[in-house]
């Protein structure tokens, strides 16, 4: 199929369900807009996004068990895996809703927050499914631009600005990597679409030297979504900077569409090239162990110190995706899941104790703050052992699941590469739990406010979504065996 | 039966927790969970059917083809092994809660919460048949290990924390990554088959000893231990040295050994010869320390030492001698309350005179006869005097030593004789002479609730003496 080609290919309204769903909820926004009083504005935007995300849910479960398809002649590809995917960008959205509730910098544009919510989830969900280098990329653009505006929403604020304009950039490079990568790789195949990529491979050369620039490149566009080291540097500067409920969002959905969309283009385009481009992601796996860890020490600031615990975690799902097995894809997306509620819920806590006291949140903020918040405190413990992958946290099954992926596909190297890591991890995951059991420090007993019960109640929901994922994994894991069928079977 | 003993403290930690009750309230709850615990382990005692193997079993699946068709389940038993750390955890665990009560530690409903979901972890280790299950009981344990040690506990406590979460995970880690490969390879998690598929693998067999040497520990990865002892409180440093030494003593006996013996057999003389050299370094610095815990960690030290000797005189195809093992068995549960003693004590001492340096102590024998006989009793444990408990075992131990090489049976007897010494001065620094100048004037002598923590221990101690065949047939 060449690009230009003008045919007409039959519609699947069922394929991009989600995306109509989000994009029209989005427009319906910004139409009420104008309309709205401004004292009405928060909530009326908050029922229609949450409205919106319920109703892109769906599609994807009422097709969960329905046997993969291409759409839109090979362009996306609906499967179990993207489905799967879907649905937790959707959930993160609606936590991202939940978590603005009552957040100064968001209440004022609240409108836009949450229509440019919808958009980015509509990308998300469109790259999730993308199964051609062309839709993968628009995706990409779309989840970018409005993640890029959501960062700086608060104009008056310059971290926001800061972090913006950084993630703008960098991500723009990211971007040109990405679309030198395809323009390489339909030189080289005569393809875009992945499948169709896969059997150009398969009857050509699979080692021409254009072809494996052009997957280097792409993987190297992926890697700055991924948070990959080293194209993590807009990483830190956006997460602080950006409004904390977008910081959630970004951890939980970001991560989750870049490692499946990366994941699914390797496996269904370059299957043929695995041997190469696993010794590549084990390499930025490891590069991300060492630079994400190592600078997430010297953090005093939670939410940078978050953001690079975020760099060292693509190591361990880079982990997962170098495996190329089953195994190793149902072994991600558990992880994927529970790495996202359990950042949700540490980001949501920052965003409590932001609140409490006015201003970015240190280390030393929390010192003490066991004794007044226990059940808060309780859930930042979970988080935090979870994160460092201690049971009886979600987070170690999900490294047992990911190790012995690697072990099964002969990459022990990278588990004892991820060992290392989890230790210098600890050094700075455990920092928080020993400042909040700090008897020397009393804090002062600022009144609760009621408007940040959304936000603790997240807390301690997700605490308990981690601790009941680790101790039962069971389902999860099934519904996962079901999606890494679906991209590998 | 085990169950019950995992699911006790761990619901009681729960309660004694998120309860709000008064203090008395709190305290007294804990204090009945964990007597609760050690009537149900005497109960177990009593039921326990020698030669009849693993009892008490309870075998669910928990995880259904996590890797390669590999379940995770939950299965748990207890042999005499396991029954009897089981049963050293509950007493442990009990006394530690009866003392923490005495001393009036602040938060006492976290900090009594975390000793009992320390003892639900050590149950679960302790009785784990199935290696992702063991590995939970042995991380929860670091978990509770890592607040009680990092919140409450001396001035420098948060970098002994870190150094002992440090060096344990480094261990505990690698050990996960080897289950994991266990669980590719040979498609179970459970301990009985991987053990039947008879395994030889040099790197799989020392990320588990690493793991289990570090805890116990193991000269040369002892570095930990001096800070952890002297930082946390008296009752976490009676229950690290105590029971969690234990642990990894156990997990060599119980799962690095039985799974890869041919591996063990060709590397015993690695373990035998640190084991000696750690025996004899530890012995030698224990009678240099200035301090009353210092001794009896270096000596902890020491006695762990000296029990890998007695895991690692194997028979050939590594098999366990009988000789080495079952004392190396005993001596657990010996050591165990002997240690368990004697920081406990020391604690005592501390709370009166706020110090446990020896040169500002002294004297307390003076007047105080019930502490001066009970410190005694302690060091006569700890020394191994003949016709107790302690010495039956460290017989056994050097009886298998002697079969495996003479030479080395001669110098972990010498190291024996340097316990008598260390020990001796260490009971003279504390108890005779005049009062040292921390001894505040007409300092008292044992309290009722305080004899009601040490009489209990003392009373095992010579039970266990009178008659050790009754622990050693049932521990196999």
């Amino acid at each position: 199929m060449t690009l230009l080609a003008a045919t007409t290919v039959p519609v699947s309204w069922s394929a991009i369900a989600p995306e109509i769903v989000l994009l029209s909820c989005a427009c319906v926004l910004l139409a009420l807009a104008i309309f709205l009083p401004d004292r009405l504005a928060h909530p009326a935007s908050a029922v229609v996004a949450v409205g919106g995300l319920a109703g892109a849910m769906v599609a994807p479960i009422v097709q969960w068990n329905d046997p993969a398809r291409y759409a839109f002649d090979h362009t996306v590809r609906i499967d179990a895996f993207g489905n799967g995917a879907r649905l937790l960008i959707f959930a993160a959205g609606i936590f991202a809703v939940l978590l603005a509730w009552g957040v100064p910098r968001v209440e004022e544009h609240a409108v836009e927050y949450h229509a440019l919510l919808l958009t980015a989830c509509a990308g998300m969900s469109l790259l999730s499914v993308s199964n051609s280098l062309m839709i993968l990329f628009i995706a990409l653009e779309l989840f970018s631009i409005a993640l890029y505006v959501l960062v700086a929403i608060d104009v008056d604020a310059l971290p926001g600005l800061e972090g913006a304009l950084k993630y703008l950039i960098i991500g723009s490079v990211g971007a040109a990597f990405l679309l030198y990568g395809s323009a390489l790789v339909y030189g080289a195949t005569g393809q875009i679409e992945f499948d169709r990529v896969a059997q150009a491979v398969a009857h050509g050369d699979p080692h021409s030297g254009v072809l494996l620039l052009g997957i280097a490149l792409v993987i190297v566009g992926l890697g700055f979504k991924a948070n990959a080291a080293p194209f993590h540097m807009w990483t830190p500067d956006a997460y602080e900077g950006a409004p904390t409920p977008v910081t959630a969002f970004m951890s939980a959905a970001t991560k989750t569409v870049a490692l499946v969309v990366t994941m699914r283009v390797l496996v269904a385009a370059f299957g043929e090239d695995s041997a190469i481009w696993q010794t590549g992601i084990a390499a930025l796996a490891i590069a991300s162990f060492v630079i994400g860890n190592l600078a997430a020490l010297r953090q005093s600031n939670v939410k940078r110190m978050l953001a690079y615990s975020t760099v060292g975690h693509t190591g361990f799902l880079f982990t997962a995706v170098a495996a190329h097995s089953e195994l190793g894809t149902r072994a991600l997306l558990y992880y994927l899941t529970i790495y996202g509620i359990m950042n949700i819920g540490a980001f949501a806590l920052v965003e409590v104790r932001e609140r409490e006291i006015g201003r970015p949140v240190l280390i030393d903020d929390f010192r003490g703050y066991a004794y007044r918040r226990p059940e808060l405190a309780i859930a930042m413990i979970v988080f935090m052992l979870s994160l460092a992958g201690l049971p009886p946290a979600a987070g170690f099954i999900g490294k047992l699941a990911i190790w012995s992926a690697a072990v099964a596909a002969g990459q022990t190297y990278l588990a004892i590469a991820g060992v290392i890591a989890t230790v210098v991890a600890l050094a700075y995951y455990l920092k928080i739990p020993l400042a909040m059991f700090d008897r020397e420090v009393v804090v002062p007993d600022a009144p609760r406010r009621p408007e940040l019960a959304a936000t603790s109640g997240t807390v301690v929901a997700a605490a308990i979504a981690v601790l009941v994922l680790g101790i039962f994994p069971g389902p999860l894991f099934d519904l996962a065996t079901t999606a890494s069928r679906s991209l590998m079977g | 039966m085990t169950t019950a003993l995992i699911v006790l403290p761990f619901v009681a930690a729960l309660l004694v927790g998120f309860l709000p009750l008064s203090r008395v309230a709190t305290e007294g709850l804990a204090l009945l969970a964990t007597v609760a615990e050690v009537v149900l382990v005497a109960a177990a005692i009593v039921r326990f059917h020698v030669g009849h193997g693993t009892q008490f079993v309870t075998n669910d699946l928990w995880i259904s083809n996590l890797v390669n068709g590999a379940d995770v389940r939950f299965h748990v038993g207890m042999d005499g092994l396991s029954l009897f750390m089981v049963g050293l955890t509950a007493v442990a665990v009990a006394s530690a809660v009866w003392s923490a009560i005495n001393a009036r530690r602040d938060h006492a409903r976290v900090y009594l919460s975390l000793l009992l979901l320390l003892q639900a972890a050590l149950v679960v280790l302790f009785t784990a048949r199935d290696l992702v299950l063991f590995y939970v009981g042995w991380e929860v344990m670091m978990i509770a290990l890592f607040v009680l040690m990092g919140v409450w506990g001396g001035a420098a406590r948060r970098l002994a924390t870190m150094q002992f979460i440090i060096y344990s995970l480094i261990g505990s880690l690698l050990m996960l990554v080897a289950i994991a490969t266990l669980g590719v390879e040979g498609g179970s998690f459970d301990l009985a088959t991987l053990i039947s598929q008879g395994r030889d693998s040099t790197w799989l067999f020392l990320a588990f000893a690493a793991a289990f040497c570090i805890k116990a520990p193991m000269f040369p990865l002892h570095g930990w231990l001096p800070s952890a002892y002297r930082q946390s409180t008296p009752e976490v440093t009676a229950l690290l040295s105590g029971v969690i030494s234990k642990a990894g003593a156990y997990g060599l006996i119980r799962f690095a050994v039985p799974l890869f013996p041919a591996t063990a057999y060709d590397w015993r003389w690695v373990f035998l010869g640190l084991g000696l050299a750690g025996l004899l370094y530890a012995s030698l610095v224990a009678f240099r320390q200035p301090d009353a815990r210092g001794v009896v960690a270096y000596s902890s030290i020491g006695q762990m030492n000296l029990i890998v000797i007695g895991i690692f005189s194997l028979a050939a195809g590594g098999r366990f001698s009988s000789n080495g093992l079952s004392g190396a068995e005993f001596q657990m549960v010996n050591h165990g309350i002997v240690s368990l003693a004697a920081f406990l004590l020391i604690g005592l001492v501390e709370l009166r005179t706020g110090t446990d340096a020896l040169a500002s102590l002294g004297g307390l024998a003076n007047r105080r006869p019930v502490l001066s006989t009970v410190l005694l009793i302690a060091a006569l444990y700890a020394l191994a005097v003949p016709g107790s408990s302690v010495f039956v075992s460290e017989i056994y131990i050097l009886i298998g030593a002697f079969a495996e090489n003479a030479l080395l049976g001669s110098a972990a007897a010498i190291a024996i004789v340097l316990a008598a010494m260390y020990m001796l001065r260490w009971y003279s620094a504390l108890a005779h002479g005049d009062d040292g100048p921390s001894v505040p004037p007409g300092m008292p002598d044992l309290r009722a609730r305080e004899l009601a923590l040490a009489v209990p221990l003392v009373l095992i101690l010579l039970a266990m003496s009178a008659w050790p065949f009754g622990v050693m047939e049932r521990i196999g």
